[in-house]
């Protein structure tokens, strides 16, 4: 049992939920967050100290070291992405809280499973019972016309990559004749025609979870009309857990047929990178400009991905936390200088420094750390990400990346200097929610400590994915 | 033959408790026929007209709900199945399921869905 | 005549894919992109279980059930967003669906 301690967990969490949604009365019920949120702060702390645990269910679920890092993660970044959403302004929030927080719960619990997933059907339930929750959050707001229209077309696009999973996976099942993916790794060597098709379309299906590049259309979209506080956490906890499952499908036993899917990812990397940073460019939409960066990034995290090796995967671990840090500081900000602006506009943070020189100073962190600038975490995830592709010989992948980054910090300082030389319209401060507040801190200090001190969490990466190969 | 008793069985039972529930509810029941009572009943659609009607709203939410627990059966067939060699504990799992399932369904009562607006 | 082989339930089912793909693609009508979004998965079921008959394994069956349930679940949710869509704008014509750009 002490395997499924997490899972059970957050369905216990809830059940508690849902019971306090049915006695919650009054106009505003957002007090169920505040369950919601401790519950998961004492899940994060309760996964601190788990340690590994044998394969259960005849094998289709693991709780090994590479598991339960990111389960530690999915918990952290939930938690933080639910402190910062406690307070939502805005009737659906209000009155509708304990739905928002069980599909935020939900869908973490789909992470959770996803993360120890090792059999097909395991696999794609999972991965559906994160994705499905998804759709709703994003049109949580239903009487807006863009949060609907958000939801539609980031479901329609789901939902689709999904059935191009599905079917992928059937050809998967149908080669090997076994849906562990254990059976998976011993017959990928033969190099059978059926098992490749069906791994490829696979991986377009991830593909669009994680946002690389040709699936990429839903996110500028989706994040301009969702709610902020629940798109700095759609921004980051899926395209983990997608990432976690990624290395699972197409790494763990392996061995060395890994080497087949080095021109796959490099491929999709390049095109990722190019195309995330160079649209990212134009935008004065401060969440559509994240979203591009946003796509960038999972490029730098294929680059690691196409290492195929034990410190490629442990690097894009690490980057994974850096980057989880930093894009959803960098929302979270957005969300509060938009609900004091209204407006998400680039031209709402012209000032920021004198008018609340703490949230600017926090903001700038946050896009150093994506620029990857030393010392703040995102520098040492950009450094190891590329020492790990140059040592597996992917130098003209490492060049493009190093090139890029140089155009992603351009307008990443467009909006450093928005906030620190132009001129504030107003001189008022900017009003902070305590919980959002607390939210950005904890996010702030992330970045600060992985980038004065990485040693720890590189070394906890490198342990977890060593096994792997 | 004898093995098709128990199909001739249920099938008189089945014609029995038609033509019986018919006959009573025709001997118990009042009978005051009106013009509206006698139109032809079409689930609440106009029974002439352009078949291009927009339906009301509330179909498709009490269809949504239909449609879960109606899927709910694909995991119940194979469990029945199964359920004796399996013993007390897939009857437990399927309780939880069930129960799951089943505080979807008091939600939506709570949140008035089944109710007609 | 020799009943169908393995290779003929694989063709059908890429057929029926093809088709579901083809009517997601050119649809402009919400509803219409759903039932080609169930086609597609219709397609993964009708591969699963020829898998599962010819090569004899009861996997592939219980895949098919939890397909077919996440089938639902997706399509619920489908609906539901189509149908707050169609309170909120009166349309569920994907080209009338442009608040956003791109």
């Amino acid at each position: 049992m002490i395997a499924f301690a997490l899972e059970i967990g957050v369905g216990a969490l809830m059940l508690l939920v849902f019971i306090a949604t049915l006695v919650a009365r009054g106009d505003d019920r957002r007090w169920v967050g505040w369950l919601a949120a401790a519950g998961t702060l004492a899940l994060t702390l309760l996964a601190l100290p788990l340690s590994p645990a044998p394969a259960q269910l005849g094998g289709a679920f693991v709780q090994d070291g590479l598991a339960l890092f990111a389960k530690r993660l999915f918990l952290a970044a939930t938690f933080i992405g639910l402190l910062g959403g406690l307070s939502l302004p805005g009737r659906p929030f209000l009155r509708r809280a304990g739905e928002y927080h069980i599909l935020v719960l939900a869908s973490l619990l789909g992470m959770l499973v996803l993360a120890s997933a090792r059999d097909l059907v395991l696999l794609f339930v999972a991965f559906e019972l994160m994705s499905i929750p998804l759709y709703i959050l994003a049109g949580f707001a239903k009487r807006e016309a863009g949060a609907v229209e958000a939801a539609l077309k980031f479901f329609l696009v789901g939902s689709v990559s999904s059935a191009v999973m599905a079917y992928g996976l059937s050809f998967v099942y149908g080669a090997v004749r076994t849906t562990s993916l254990a059976g998976v790794a011993k017959a990928m060597p033969d190099g059978d025609g059926l098992l490749i098709l069906g791994l490829l379309a696979v991986f377009g299906g991830f593909g669009f979870k994680i946002a690389a590049f040709p699936f990429h259309m839903w996110v500028p979209d989706t994040y301009e009309a969702a709610p902020t506080p629940f798109v700095a956490w759609l921004s980051v906890t899926p395209k983990a857990a997608g990432f976690v499952a990624l290395f699972r499908v197409y790494f763990e036993g392996m061995g060395t047929a890994v080497s087949f899917w080095v021109p796959v990812a490099a491929g999709l990397a390049t095109l990722t990178i190019v195309a995330g940073n160079l649209m990212a460019l134009p935008q004065q939409n401060a969440k559509r400009l994240l979203a591009y960066s946003g796509i960038a990034h999972i490029g730098y995290m294929l680059v690691g991905f196409a290492a195929t090796s034990a410190s490629g995967t442990a690097m894009v671990l690490f980057y994974l936390v850096a980057y989880v840090f930093g894009n959803m500081g960098a929302f979270l900000v957005v969300e509060a200088v938009a609900r004091s602006e209204g407006s998400e506009h680039l031209a709402a943070f012209r000032g920021l420094a004198q008018r609340s020189p703490l949230l600017a100073l926090a903001m700038l962190l946050f896009l150093l750390s994506l620029g990857g600038i030393p010392f703040v975490a995102g520098f040492w995830a950009k450094l190891y990400v590329f020492w790990a592709a140059a040592t597996a010989g992917l130098y003209w992948l490492v060049l493009l990346g190093a090139l890029l980054t140089v155009v992603a910090l351009f307008y990443y300082l467009i909006v450093a200097k928005r906030m620190y030389i132009e001129a504030p319209p107003a001189t008022t401060r900017v009003p902070l929610e305590p919980m959002l507040a607390l939210a950005v801190l904890l996010c702030a200090l992330g970045v600060v400590i992985l980038g004065v001190y990485p040693k720890p969490l590189v070394m906890a990466a490198l342990r977890v994915a060593a096994p792997l190969f | 033959m004898s093995a098709y008793l128990p199909v001739l069985i249920f099938a008189v039972l089945i014609v029995a408790f038609g033509v019986v529930s018919l006959a009573v509810a025709r001997l118990a029941r009042p009978s005051r026929p009106d013009v509206v009572k006698l139109a032809n009943y079409e689930c609440g659609a106009e029974p002439i007209g352009p078949a291009w009607v927009r339906f009301p709203v509330g179909f498709y939410l009490v269809a949504l709900l239909f449609i879960i627990f109606d899927t709910l059966a694909v995991f119940l067939f194979p469990w029945a199945l199964v359920l004796k060699p399996l013993g007390l504990s897939a009857f437990w799992v399927m309780a939880a399921f069930i129960g799951i399932v089943g505080l979807g369904w008091i939600y939506a009562y709570r949140e008035g869905v089944l109710e007609w607006k | 005549m020799a009943a169908p082989g393995l290779s003929a339930y694989l063709i059908l089912a890429a057929l029926v894919f093809t088709i579901g793909l083809f009517g997601v693609l050119t649809r402009r009508n919400a509803i219409g992109i759903l039932l080609g979004i169930e086609l597609m998965l219709n397609a993964v079921n009708i591969n699963l279980v020829a898998f599962a008959r010819f090569e004899a394994d009861l996997a592939g069956l219980v895949f098919t059930l939890f397909v077919i349930a996440i089938t639902v679940a997706e399509v619920g949710v489908g609906l539901a967003i189509v149908i707050a869509i169609f309170r909120v704008r009166r349309t569920v014509d994907a080209d009338h669906l442009n608040l956003l750009r791109g």
